[in-house]
């Protein structure tokens, strides 16, 4: 349904070929300019907050590069949404700082967090007011937005025809699409998104991942949490995982699903050889997966020699490939199952 | 690189250079005011009620005769009712408007938007309520002169002539003015209490619920001193009344102006020798508001400064 995608299908045609890249493509300002690549956009150093005994965050310490997808990972109460909070200002830190543009935002806020834009959990807005006056308001805050700016954001989401309805009539999807509009107002060069996959249908979903490859490739920094991890593999560049408020892991995705070195091979009498193969010195972790596959390491590493040495012993692989796993399934074993206790 | 150019350079220079500004904010805080049905129906029952005593008055016996025999008398009772009515009925608009207008942002969570956007706490609240002020100021200045209108067309109306205009003293027009920054009082103690009641409620409807009970509570108060009284036969209660808000307020006008004009609800409560220690004149009435504003103001400034945003 055309009113539950995230963009107006127009927007969407020629996308690969970069029609999205080239309207969010709008800033060759002062700022932009100066943009390096690689150079750290976010910066999270011993972050912390404790309410009462507990601690929410724990010394978290982050670094978020331009133009990078940076996906926030972790269990339900693993700190996620209080670091958010953190970065954006909303609460205060009980230790650590949070440096945006190379700027502490504990003294740099009214300047920093213009450039940034903002979704956090579910989209806030002005009920009774229209789409379009809701852009307004927030844009009057900080001292109006030019009208085609608002004419550009609101046909970049798709809801240019409800622009003039009350915001209480729109579909949870659609004020999740009237939000991402309020987070691009200012054109930001950081955009931290909290479950922006809130509420979207399947296609609003895919039309969510473009938008974060185009403004990527705009140049642009997403920095997003999210429930969805096959999205997050799809969409993010980097992903750091943290549980109980502690950083678990700080990795690009190729890296944490690389499967560290082991093989996958798929062989007939796939248990007796898994029998053999554990009974090695370098195979002790071997383990057959869900599909029936000996996952293994390699004598050396090397993949050649573990073809040798199943060959010899009788168990002629169909294929051997190195293994991979799925984010999901890194995440589950990081975080003990999803459930935020201790691994 | 072939980038399509959606707004101007210029423009896009300014929006990455945008800062807070606080008089965007104001303009963002009549914006949402103005764009809420209930605000509109508000007004339009403050305008109803003010013009009410007005039509009540022509059909008071006597107007005429009175009007003729002691034409001052007849206006110091319009200004005493007519500016009462505005007062109590823009104060409730103002205990409303306002608590919603910093409930609500709790309320739906925009707050966290305006904040995320480098806003400051402190810089929100006050934008807040200037806006407010600057709406109280528009309704006092609208409803002086629609009271204005409505004596000049009662007394056109009824007596066929402004004649008796003449008979209106320096003394009345300076107690009038006094009365009219009276009510500028009652309107700044009714957004201070508005803005704390909803900053500490973080909702609109606790706000507006916490605001409007405030003077009825406070003014039954007196009631529940006077029984004390009766009971334990103690000046003590009859003296606390002396530092009530409602009652303060209620007495202002008439501690301001040495009598002339009447008050209008509970004022603070006497023993039957008129005394009980502590003397409420207009300096007491005017510390005590002054001691309460205060309150207010630091409580809605406090929290809103100190407390973390989660919503």
């Amino acid at each position: 349904m055309q009113s539950e995608t995230l963009f107006h299908p127009s927007f969407m045609k020629g996308m690969e070929s970069s029609c999205m890249t080239e309207r969010v493509m709008t800033m060759p300002g002062a700022d932009t300019s100066q943009a390096r690549p690689g150079e750290v956009v976010l910066s999270i150093r011993g972050l912390s907050k404790q309410y009462g005994k507990r601690m929410a965050v724990d010394d978290l310490s982050l670094d978020v590069r331009r133009g990078e997808i940076f996906g926030f990972l972790g269990p339900n109460g693993a700190g996620k949404t209080t670091t958010i909070r953190m970065v954006l200002g909303l609460i205060a830190p009980t230790g650590g700082s949070v440096d945006i543009l190379n700027k502490d935002i504990a003294f740099y806020r009214a300047e920093i967090l213009p450039r940034v834009g903002a979704l956090v959990e579910t989209p806030a807005l002005y009920l009774y007011m229209s789409g379009r006056d809701n852009l307004r308001a927030v844009g009057s805050a900080l001292g109006g937005v030019p009208k085609a700016r608002i004419d550009y954001v609101l046909e970049l989401v798709g809801l240019q025809n409800r622009q003039k309805d009350r915001v209480r009539t729109y579909s949870l999807g659609m004020k999740q699409r009237l939000g991402v509009a309020m987070a691009l107002l200012q054109d930001p060069e950081l955009l931290v998104l909290d479950e922006p996959a809130n509420g979207l249908d399947p296609a609003g979903i895919v039309e969510m991942r473009d938008l974060m490859h185009n403004l990527s490739a705009a140049g642009k920094t997403v920095f997003i949490s999210s429930h969805l991890l096959p999205e997050v593999q799809q969409i993010c560049t980097k992903v750091a995982i943290i549980n109980l408020g502690k950083l678990v892991t700080e990795s690009t995705v190729e890296e944490l699903t690389s499967g560290h070195g082991e093989f996958s091979v798929t062989l007939e009498r796939a248990q007796e050889a898994l029998a053999l193969v554990q009974a090695q010195n370098w195979g002790r972790d071997a383990r057959l997966n869900e599909h029936g596959a000996l996952i293994t390491p390699a004598p050396g590493n090397r993949g050649r020699d573990l073809n040798l040495f199943l060959v010899k012993a009788g168990f002629a692989p169909d294929t051997i490939a190195q293994a991979t796993q799925d984010l999901e399934e890194v995440f589950l074993r990081l975080t003990n199952g999803g459930t935020g206790g201790v691994q | 690189m072939s980038t399509v150019m959606t707004s101007a350079p210029a423009e896009n220079i300014q929006l990455h250079t945008s800062r807070p500004s606080f008089f965007g904010l104001v303009r963002g805080e009549f914006l949402k005011v103005t764009r809420q049905w209930s605000t509109w129906i508000l007004l339009i029952l403050v305008v109803g009620v003010t013009v009410l005593p007005y039509i009540i008055e022509t059909a008071r016996p006597h107007f005429k005769a009175n009007l003729a025999s002691a034409p001052l008398t007849v206006y110091y009772d319009q200004l005493g009712i007519g500016l009462s009515v505005l007062r109590i009925f823009t104060g409730f608009f103002l205990l409303i408007v306002t608590a919603r207008m910093v409930g609500q942002e709790y309320q739906l969570g925009t707050i966290r938007v305006l904040l995320s956007r480098g806003v400051g706490r402190l810089q929100l609240l006050f934008a807040k309520l200037v806006t407010m002020a600057l709406i109280a100021l528009i309704l006092l200045i609208v409803g002086v002169l629609l009271n204005l209108l409505l004596t000049v067309l009662l007394v056109a109306g009824i007596a066929g002539n402004l004649n008796s205009f003449s008979a209106l003293t320096s003394q009345f027009w300076s107690d009038s003015g006094i009365y009219v920054l009276y009510i500028l009082l009652n309107m700044g103690v009714s957004i201070l209490l508005a803005t704390a009641a909803a900053v500490v409620g973080r909702a609109s409807v606790f706000g507006i619920a916490a605001a409007l009970a405030f003077f009825p509570l406070d003014n039954f108060g007196t009631v529940i001193m006077l029984l004390a009284n009766r009971v334990t036969n103690s000046d003590f209660w009859l003296s606390i009344t002396a530092y009530f808000l409602g009652p303060n307020l209620n007495q202002m006008p008439t501690a301001l102006t040495a009598g002339r004009v009447a008050s209008i609800g509970f004022g603070p409560l006497y023993n039957a020798q008129g005394n009980h220690g502590i003397l409420v004149d207009g300096t007491h009435t005017l510390v005590v508001a002054a001691v309460y504003a205060a309150i207010f103001a630091a409580a809605a400034i406090w929290l809103t400064w100190k407390r973390d945003v989660k919503e």
